[in-house]
């Protein structure tokens, strides 16, 4: 399974972070309002007691009477929510009652007889209507007899619940539109924190592809230790591949000088032995020309500033035209000064050096050069190369057995063989292909293309 | 004629100075680049082999400095670099061939015949010289397709004369391009070689095809046709 992005991850975890610190918040605010309400509520129906306490007579009997002038309609008005019973005995014994004109049609409800001075508040449980403050009153009769009441004020519970209930929806409906402005802030936060890490991660796709050789660029403070360090990498990486590519190449070269004493020694011997120790050495020779040589060789196409190929090969037929100056070879170039190719100087050279060798060895007088861009759209565009010569020609038959020689190393060096080898294997390191046909000009002709990248 | 071997491998050096002499050669040798720039800027050099990788001084650095002290004898490169742009280098640093190690004897004596004669300004390595054929690779002579048996010290006086048509050559340069620098040379020797050659080559002394001109030297008097 994949991964979730570390983007998703981040905007997950502190969405998840946010809903939870966000709901106690709104949970402890809810609260905190609800108590704030109760203890309002409370406060409201202490001063109830106290105005129905101002209005509250007893006689010498010690029996009860209230006088029913309310300024306050809610304690008037029948069903109103707002209820004030008064609960008491007088002197005999005999019970004394009076609610307030609100509670008409109530059934008289279970009051908590109070001690005198004793406040009781309750609130409403499961099944209760609403909330109860019962304050117990000792009545001091002209004759010193103290006769005890409860003034209970009952409030229906909807009369707090409208009002938190109206606070909590705008709780909940501001905290909901906060969550969604953090969470989209959030992701906002990340698109363009997570920019920089866009980019190494294109900058290394660069470096792996080969347009670019180090990480370049303004990276964040935090993400320069990540930058420095693979760049350090890729160097180290770098000098470790040339001290292979340069130690595989001393050592093709160090073998080559022993191997030329064995055989300029040979002749001196004669014999049987030579001819066998003869084709050893040769097989030798091709085994390091064709696979130690090219071992190092990379097959990465690395960031080479593109090489001029009319330049280049200007100079490998100058170098020719001096090894073979008595055949007086005719060249023709067809080709576009400012062809380049992409890749190493040193295969360039290579290629066309070994291809045109073949074509000043075999051809009479005539040898025909063409190159031209592939896929020139594209950002590094490929190469062909089309070299023709007049000479005898390659005959078909051996047209298979050359292409298959490239990828086999047992074969004798001989004509257009070794050199060939060596393009094969260049032209597969930058995955093209090379065919072989006949030339108009009658001899061989042989086709390279390099595809672009 | 005379061959200049830089070659620092003793053992390679040793053989092929063997072979060149086999075939005919006058070779001086050396290990190191600055002793065979010495040897190429002093001595009168035909031809020189020079390997690439020298101590002292690079072979590269070698040719380069031959050339730019006028010295334009053929030099063929021998190196264990067979890459392109090291041969490249090697003929834009002034070489005329180019040799990779390792290489067959025979190819590469064809190579030093072929520079030869073409310094000597003949394309073919077979010289046409009035009723006398002369094949630079077998280094034989024929007059009229008869072959003419030559010892080698006739046939490198001979080939050193073909090799400069038209000049007048001395005494001491005949010595000097067929002797070594170590060996004893005495210039009366010469005259020797050029009686016997003339009496082999041209028995009835009617052609006079080496002219003498007295305190001066030789020339040779056919015209030749390439």
């Amino acid at each position: 399974m994949r991964s979730f992005s570390l983007r998703s991850r981040l905007v997950l975890v502190s969405t998840l972070v946010l809903v939870i610190a966000l709901g106690l918040v709104g949970f402890a605010l809810n609260a905190a309002n609800y108590r704030g309400a109760v203890s309002s509520l409370q406060a409201r129906m202490e001063s109830y007691v106290y105005l129905v306490l101002a209005a509250m007579e007893v006689d010498a009997d010690g029996r009860l009477q209230v006088e029913e002038e309310f300024s306050d309609p809610r304690l008037v008005q029948p069903g109103s929510g707002f209820y004030i019973y008064i609960e008491g005995k007088d002197k005999d014994g005999e019970p004394g009652r009076w609610r307030s004109p609100s509670s008409l049609g109530l059934q008289w409800p279970v009051l908590a007889a109070q001690n005198p001075g004793q406040m009781t508040f309750t609130e409403p449980h499961d099944g209760d209507p609403g909330f109860a403050l019962h304050y117990g009153v000792g009545w001091q009769l002209p004759d010193g007899q103290i006769v005890p009441f409860t003034v209970s004020v009952m409030v229906n519970k909807e009369e707090i619940l409208q009002q938190t209930s109206a606070f909590r929806l705008g709780l909940w409906r501001s905290l909901g539109v906060a969550t969604v402005i953090l969470v989209l802030s959030q992701v906002l936060i990340f698109f363009f924190g997570f920019r920089p890490l866009r980019k190494v991660a294109s900058d290394v796709a660069r470096v792996e592809s080969g347009q670019a050789e180090r990480l370049q660029g303004d990276y964040p403070r935090e993400l320069e230790p990540l930058a420095r360090n693979v760049n350090r990498l890729l160097e180290t990486e770098k000098s470790n591949q040339d001290r292979i590519r340069n130690a595989l190449d001393s050592l093709a070269h160090s073998l080559k000088t022993p191997l030329a004493v064995i055989q300029a020694g040979l002749p001196l011997h004669g014999g049987d032995a030579e001819s066998s120790m003869q084709n050893a050495v040769d097989e030798m020779s091709r085994l390091i020309a064709t696979r130690l040589e090219r071992a190092g060789t990379s097959t990465r196409r690395t960031l080479a500033q593109p090489v001029p190929v009319r330049e280049q090969l200007q100079r490998i037929l100058d170098s020719l035209q001096k090894v073979y100056s008595h055949k007086m070879i005719q060249t023709n170039v067809t080709m576009d000064e400012k062809l380049v190719f992409y890749g190493e100087k040193r295969d360039l050279l290579e290629l066309m050096g070994n291809l045109l060798d073949n074509a000043f060895k075999y051809g009479k007088s005539r040898v025909h050069v063409s190159g031209e861009s592939l896929d020139p759209d594209a950002l590094r565009p490929g190469l062909q190369l089309r070299i023709e010569d007049d000479g005898p020609g390659i005959d078909e038959s051996q047209w298979e057995l050359l292409l298959q020689r490239g990828s086999r190393g047992d074969e004798q060096v001989e004509g257009h063989g070794l050199g060939l080898a060596i393009v094969m294997e260049l032209v597969k390191a930058y995955g093209g292909n090379l065919s072989i046909a006949h030339s108009e000009l009658g001899g061989a002709e042989i086709l390279i293309r390099l595809p672009s990248t | 004629m005379r061959v200049l071997l830089i070659e620092d491998d003793l053992r390679l050096q040793e053989t092929l100075s063997t072979h060149l002499r086999d075939a005919g050669y006058a070779v001086d040798v050396s290990t190191d680049g600055i002793e065979g720039l010495y040897l190429g800027e002093e001595f009168p050099i035909d031809l020189a082999i020079i390997d690439l990788g020298l101590p002292e001084l690079p072979g590269l650095e070698v040719i380069r400095k031959l050339r730019n002290r006028g010295r334009d004898f053929p030099i063929l490169v021998l190196t264990a670099r067979s890459e392109w742009q090291d041969k490249v280098a090697g003929l834009e640093a002034g070489a005329d061939d180019y040799v990779t190690k390792p290489f067959h004897m025979e190819e590469l004596m064809a190579r030093i015949n072929a520079l030869m004669r073409r310094a000597g300004g003949h394309a073919k390595p077979i010289v046409n010289l009035g009723p006398f054929t002369i094949d630079l690779t077998g280094q034989r002579v024929f007059r009229d397709g008869q072959e003419i048996e030559l010892t080698t010290y006739e046939y490198k006086v001979l080939n050193y004369l073909v090799m400069h048509p038209d000049e007048v050559v001395t005494k001491t340069a005949l010595s000097e391009h067929i002797y070594e620098e170590d060996a004893d040379r005495d210039s009366n020797v010469i005259e020797v070689f050029i009686g016997r050659l003339r009496r082999k080559l041209d028995p009835g002394g009617e052609l006079n095809m080496i002219e003498t001109l007295r305190g001066r030297g030789y020339r040779l008097a056919l015209v030749l046709a390439a």
